[in-house]
């Protein structure tokens, strides 16, 4: 007779329907795996979600401004995979789920983002202005340091961290 | 408002929803059935009710990236929706292939071959999305009716 | 004060036609409605069952290249014309009284043996092999119900007729006039057995859980109305929404009419028909899972063959000489 119970208790308490779509909807989990969103400031460059992801979401491509981030969500997964490896957490998942969408907004579901071209403080060269990974250099870096590092094309950031500390 | 047009907004209450499942690894079919059997999320409030019968159905869900195998077969069966109907892709395997994108089997995305009209995004899409993808498709329907 | 009206208006107007449809798809709302509450769901609006006629109207309507287009398209409509007219023939205690034909109670119960065949005949004529597999399990459901409902007419019949010190009687005006006089038949011990298998047979006629075979809808695609589409797809819903209403005014009016007339007596019924639809269908719908066909059709053959027929004898046996 389990039922009756059920009845009984489902009359008493009344329904447990969310009020979605006609009001706003239960907050989501605090883990849930949702969209993908991307800090251009604090990406290394380092490309390793590209190489990771499982179905080909990310994207990145040289352009004339710099490095372009491209992520179609309607080709992503949610796996998370991306945020587990990233070193500098600049890509991570929210919980926002609601992404549904009409045929016409295809395409623009996505996430872009970019890292600015810039030109090297010392040398004139390319680069970018990705954020450079210094969690394991001894003494930290100051901020105006670490400014200056950022400043620099690749080869003039290693031969800046190599002469730091070395007075000329 | 003419009786006509409310006639058909009385009409566009009552969706009738019907699953094709286009080599889906059943995991949006999953998530297809809790939204209409789980009391949290209810797609009956809408008029929803899943039918049996293709010729029952105003809006299509189709899940799976629509293997080579099942080709065939999800064209004979979206044929026989009546008109006016609307196509909804659920999950991105539709969309776009999702994760099984370069593999030879499939024939993602579907709208080469399906006039899909709603995309819900996820693997798998969340009960509360695929109900606001539903909720879009009802109001195409309606401007179709 | 019960009155009688010209079939046509009978038939078209109250209480068959308008009043019972639109009593017919109350009821269904109703039914949809408390069944969410009882999952804990909300639940579609009480006139979603209007809504979805209307829908059906503005559907395109499509027949398989090998049906037979005749039978498949009148087979809705004999559906639906006969529950119309059986609806002329259910009494509402005080208030309604079929014209008087001898036996209006027969007429009555081959009237609803029609829907059933309708749906036979809509299986059939798709060309679809879901609609024959749901055409044999609606004839296999039909044989097994039939039998106890000839049997518990036989017994109020005989109940009823030799209290009365007639033969027995087969009229349904008669019958709601004796139990206004003598109190209704759900009180009366000779009559339990009858009602017992009265309470197993509205569910395989209505087609609801646990006897919905014919039509189920994960197994054989909704049976026998799946290559339906558009209006003729709305006539069937009518048909059922109908019938509904003509089985529980029968179970009303034979074992449970009320004592009143006029609105009373209308309001009453109404009660009456809303209270068994929420408890006696949708508690019951929700609550029971469906058996399969060979179960259901062994256990009509068994239990409410055998209810059915120990109320004809006992009607038979503690009637013969009970006082008018």
């Amino acid at each position: 007779m389990n039922f009756l119970t059920l009845f009984t208790r489902n009359l008493r308490r009344g329904p447990y329907t969310e009020p979605f779509p006609f009001g706003p909807p239960a907050p989501a989990p605090k883990r849930l795996r949702g969209r993908i969103e991307f800090d251009a400031k604090i990406c290394e460059g380092c490309l390793l979600c590209e190489k990771l992801c499982p179905s080909g979401a990310i994207r990145f491509s040289r352009t004339r401004e710099g490095l372009a981030f491209d992520c179609w969500h309607s080709t992503c997964v949610f796996c998370g995979t991306c945020e587990f490896y990233c070193p500098a957490g600049s890509i991570r998942q929210t919980t926002d789920w609601n992404l549904a969408h009409v045929e016409a907004e295809t395409f623009a579901v996505a996430e872009h983002g970019l890292i600015p071209a810039i030109v090297c403080a010392e040398c004139g060269g390319k680069g970018l202005d990705t954020a450079p990974n210094v969690s394991k250099v001894k003494p930290p870096l100051s901020d105006e340091e670490y400014a200056q590092l950022r400043a620099r094309c690749p080869k003039c950031r290693n031969k800046f961290l190599k002469n730091r500390g070395k007075t000329p | 408002m003419t009786l006509l047009a409310k006639l058909k907004d009385v009409a566009a209450r009552s969706p009738w929803l019907y699953r094709i499942n286009a080599g889906s690894c059943n995991g949006c079919d999953v998530e297809l059935a809790t939204t209409a059997l789980i009391p949290r999320y209810d797609v009956e409030r809408l008029g929803c009710v899943y039918c049996g019968s293709p010729r029952h159905a105003d809006i299509v869900l189709i899940t799976g990236p629509l293997t080579k195998h099942v080709l065939a077969a999800a064209q004979r069966v979206y044929a026989e929706i009546p008109d006016p109907k609307v196509t909804v892709a659920v999950g991105v395997c539709p969309i776009s292939g999702g994760i099984f994108r370069e593999s030879y089997a499939i024939c993602a995305p579907i709208d080469q071959y399906f006039p899909v009209d709603v995309n819900v995004p996820g693997c798998p899409p969340r009960p509360p999305a695929i109900i606001a993808g539903v909720a879009k498709a009802i109001a195409i329907w309606r401007s179709r009716l | 004060m019960t009155s009688q009206l010209p079939i046509l208006v009978a038939a078209l107007v109250f209480p068959g036609g308008v009043f019972a449809l639109a009593l017919g798809l109350a009821l269904k709302g109703a039914d949809r409605r408390f069944a969410a509450r009882l999952q804990g769901r909300v639940g579609p609006p009480l006139a979603q069952p209007f809504f979805d006629i209307v829908k059906l109207g503005f559907k395109r309507t499509m027949a398989p290249d090998v049906a037979c287009a005749p039978v498949f398209f009148g087979a809705p409509l004999v559906g639906a014309a006969s529950m119309l007219l059986a609806m002329t023939l259910v009494p509402i205690a005080g208030v309604y009284a079929p014209n008087p034909i001898g036996g209006d109670l027969l007429v009555l119960l081959y009237l609803l043996a029609v829907p059933g065949i309708a749906l036979m005949l809509a299986g059939s004529s798709s060309g679809s092999p879901y609609g024959a597999i749901g055409f044999s399990r609606e004839m296999a459901m039909m044989i097994a119900y039939e039998g106890p409902i000839v049997l518990i007419v036989a017994a109020v019949a005989l109940r009823v007729g030799l209290a009365t010190g007639q033969g027995p009687t087969f009229s349904l005006s008669q019958i709601v006039a004796y139990q206004q006089a003598h109190g209704a038949l759900l009180f009366d011990p000779v009559m339990w057995p009858a009602i017992v298998a009265f309470a197993f047979f509205y569910p395989a006629n209505l087609g609801i859980v646990p006897f919905d075979i014919p039509e189920a809808e994960t197994e054989v695609l909704e049976g026998p109305l799946l290559e339906y589409s558009g209006r003729p797809l709305a006539l069937f819903k009518v048909m059922s929404a109908l019938k509904a209403v003509v089985v529980l005014g029968l179970g009303v009016a034979l074992f449970i009419p009320l004592p009143f007339a006029g609105v009373v007596g209308l309001v009453g019924w109404l009660v009456q028909l809303l209270a068994l639809a929420l408890i006696g269908v949708t508690a019951v719908r929700v609550g029971a899972g469906r058996m399969r066909i060979d179960q259901a059709f062994v256990f009509f053959l068994k239990w409410p063959l055998a209810f059915a027929l120990i109320g004809v004898v006992a009607a038979a046996y503690f009637s013969a000489g009970v006082a008018p």
